[in-house]
């Protein structure tokens, strides 16, 4: 009964699996930076479909200087790029955690603010102005919930409440992925007063969230997989990013974002260490954070604009769900990227350090 | 005519190639030292040297020191212990009746196992979230017979994890021992029934350690796979359920830091390694890769 097709398909099939394994390693040609083109690393999907017809695509007819989109912008590629002396991107649009990792290994060139349109920066809230990132989109680490889990009005509506054992319901928290351990909303659960939450009295966080700990049914590892819960009723609140949360209430689901108590945070611009197109990169960053650009980009995704100068371009209706707009901005707090990114100790972020100890608190409660 | 002559060249080049054997292996080895060992080299190099070029076992002293590490080491190995048993457990059966069944019943049997095998693991751990959740297929169901009251957490704790593994490496478990059981002489257990055992007992006597190699192959590769899962336990599992590689792929793209995600990474080459070799001299190196001997 010796069969050669046997043993062949086994083969085949091992061949195929070592393959799937080792297909993340394959190296695609890189898009190269040339004279008059600069690539800008975001986020892929609708995102990277809105920015070209916004941004891109403008930006390309004013300067002729044409725009490729690349990503995901996250920090190990940039970490490889740059060691290797291969840089094929320009810049990034990502978030404050991947920024400040990136500063403490040397990724990353500083922003020189001279170059930046006076009167476009000052309709920027400072506290977006940081050294190596400028803030454009605007999103909130907010109270998620799903509408038909609680009665109206029934649902919680600050962090005591979601610690609160006594609110029924399946609750969700991020872990892993980039994402730091959510220290603010364990000490404002604890009764610390959001505007005194910083400078973040650590231990009394950990242990506010050794209570947290037996509410969560699930600690997702990306935002999409929190949504995605909690759309279809497997969680009925989480602690996510409020615009997802509003993308998917405009696509029908039966989701919600209460702002009240929520930490916003920015996207930023960053521009990759030896980026050979400064020039071009510049003329980019002022043409972008224009305030009528953005209110044009927040009507096609839902995160808030930095510049306040969008405001004037949006209807209320159109403004209502915006994490930025000014209702939603004044029951939030801006999260203090001074304390996430202060070097604490060997050398090592506080961003890393609590992101080491958050896989520690999971692993040994196990 | 130079197309006719080039191919009659290159025709004759493959026909020196095939007389030369032991440049073709120097060739796949060149190849493998490429793309394999000179990578494993630059996460030695990583793992082991420390800031000016200093070789340091630092790093090694990090992993071996902090519980965190030994815990989600246990944790890892304990999962796929357990896959590795349940997918023994139902793979040898399933096996044992492909072998067995008529050409129609056999093809049915091998396309219940090849097509969930050709589709991706992430929209099958998916699927188990639809099927395992508290308002899932499951739970539904069991309530509406009146099983339970309330919903069972299948979801998000190590059963969803091991479920979820299970389904996805049964394939590995099935294939080597459907093939052995495929090539074994049927005469074999047929003189054991005619000198008087009972089907069980040739079963047990005859066939089972025949088609051992083929499980400890099977068993071998599905371990081995387990070890690195990194997507089903993400999606299915709870806080208790955090794998190695989960740890890893924090390490290395969060805190940035590759030295010691480099110094993991080979911690748990080398334990794979040891397994690997445990199961080739049990079994025979050449059948766990694929290259068994026919004879």
């Amino acid at each position: 009964m010796t069969t050669k097709r046997q043993f062949s398909r086994r083969s085949v099939l091992l061949g195929v699996a070592g393959a799937a394994i080792a297909s993340p390693f394959v190296r695609v040609k890189p898009a190269r930076a040339d004279k008059g083109e600069i690539v800008v690393a975001t986020w892929g999907g609708t995102r990277t479909t809105a920015m070209r017809k916004v941004m891109f695509d403008p930006f390309e007819r004013e300067t002729g200087i044409r725009v490729r989109a690349d990503g995901p912008p996250e920090a190990a590629k940039v970490k490889a790029m740059v060691d290797t002396g291969n840089v094929t991107w320009d810049m990034l649009d990502t978030d404050i955690p991947a920024i400040l990792s990136m500063v403490n290994a040397k990724l990353l060139e500083p922003i020189d603010y001279s170059k930046i349109d006076q009167n476009k920066l000052d309709r920027i809230p400072k506290v977006l102005h940081h050294p190596y990132g400028l803030g454009h989109l605007i999103y909130g680490f907010n109270i998620v919930y799903n509408t038909k889990s609680f009665a109206p009005g029934k649902q919680p509506k600050m962090w005591a409440e979601v610690w609160d054992k006594n609110i029924k319901g399946a609750r969700s928290f991020p872990f892993s992925g980039g994402l730091s351990p959510q220290l603010e909303f364990a000490l404002i659960a604890d009764g610390v007063s959001p505007d005194k939450v910083y400078p973040l009295d650590v231990e009394r966080a950990w242990k506010s969230m050794d209570r947290l700990r037996p509410l969560v049914t699930k600690w997702y590892a990306n935002h999409a997989e929190a949504i995605q819960l909690l759309s279809t009723g497997e969680i009925d609140v989480c602690c996510t990013i409020g615009s997802r949360g509003i993308a998917a209430k405009s696509s029908g689901a039966p989701v919600e974002v209460e702002y009240n108590q929520g930490k916003l945070a920015p996207d930023n611009w960053a521009i990759i260490k030896g980026s050979k197109n400064l020039d071009a990169v510049y003329q980019y960053i002022n043409f972008v954070i224009d305030g009528k650009l953005q209110a044009e980009l927040a009507k096609l995704i839902p995160y808030g604009p930095s510049s306040q100068d969008a405001f004037k371009y949006l209807s209320p209706e159109e403004a209502k769900d915006l994490s930025t707009a000014p209702d939603n901005l004044a029951k939030q707090f801006w999260n203090d990227t001074a304390w996430w990114g202060a070097v604490a100790a060997d050398s090592r972020t506080n961003t890393q350090i609590q992101a080491e100890r958050y896989a520690k608190w999971m692993v040994q409660h196990g | 005519m130079s197309e006719v002559a080039l191919l009659l060249q290159s025709r004759s080049a493959v026909r020196a190639w095939r007389a030369r054997p032991r440049v073709m292996i120097a060739g796949v080895l060149g190849f493998y030292a490429l793309v394999y060992c000179l990578p494993m080299l630059v996460l030695l190099s990583w793992a082991f040297r420390g800031g000016g070029g200093v070789w340091t076992l630092a790093n090694l002293t990090h992993l071996l020191s902090d519980e965190t590490y030994s815990v989600v080491f246990v944790t890892t190995f304990r999962m796929a212990a357990v896959t590795t048993m349940v997918c023994t457990i139902i793979g040898y059966p399933y096996a044992y009746l492909l072998a067995t069944a008529g050409p129609k019943a056999r093809t049915l049997l091998a396309a219940a196992v090849m097509i969930p095998f050709w589709t991706s693991v992430l929209a099958r751990s998916l699927a188990w979230v639809i099927l395992l959740g508290r308002r899932g297929v499951m739970n539904d169901w069991l309530v509406s017979m009146g099983l339970i009251d309330q919903p069972i957490q299948m979801l998000f704790n190590g059963i969803g994890v091991q479920i979820g593994m299970v389904h996805v490496l049964l394939p590995f478990m099935v294939l080597p021992v459907w093939s052995i059981l495929a090539r074994l002489d049927v005469g074999l257990p047929m003189a054991a029934r005619s000198l008087g055992a009972t089907p069980l007992k040739a079963f047990l006597h005859v066939t089972l350690p025949l088609s051992m190699p083929g499980v400890t192959a099977g068993a071998t590769l599905v371990f081995m796979l387990a070890v690195g899962f990194y997507i089903t336990p993400a999606l299915l599992g709870g806080p208790g359920d955090i794998t190695i590689a989960t740890l890893i792929d924090t390490v290395i793209r969060d805190l940035l830091d590759w030295p010691f995600g480099a110094t993991i990474s080979l911690t748990l080459v080398a334990i794979v390694g040891a397994i690997f070799a445990l199961g080739a001299t049990i079994a025979g190196g050449g059948r766990i890769a694929g290259l068994e001997n026919h004879g």
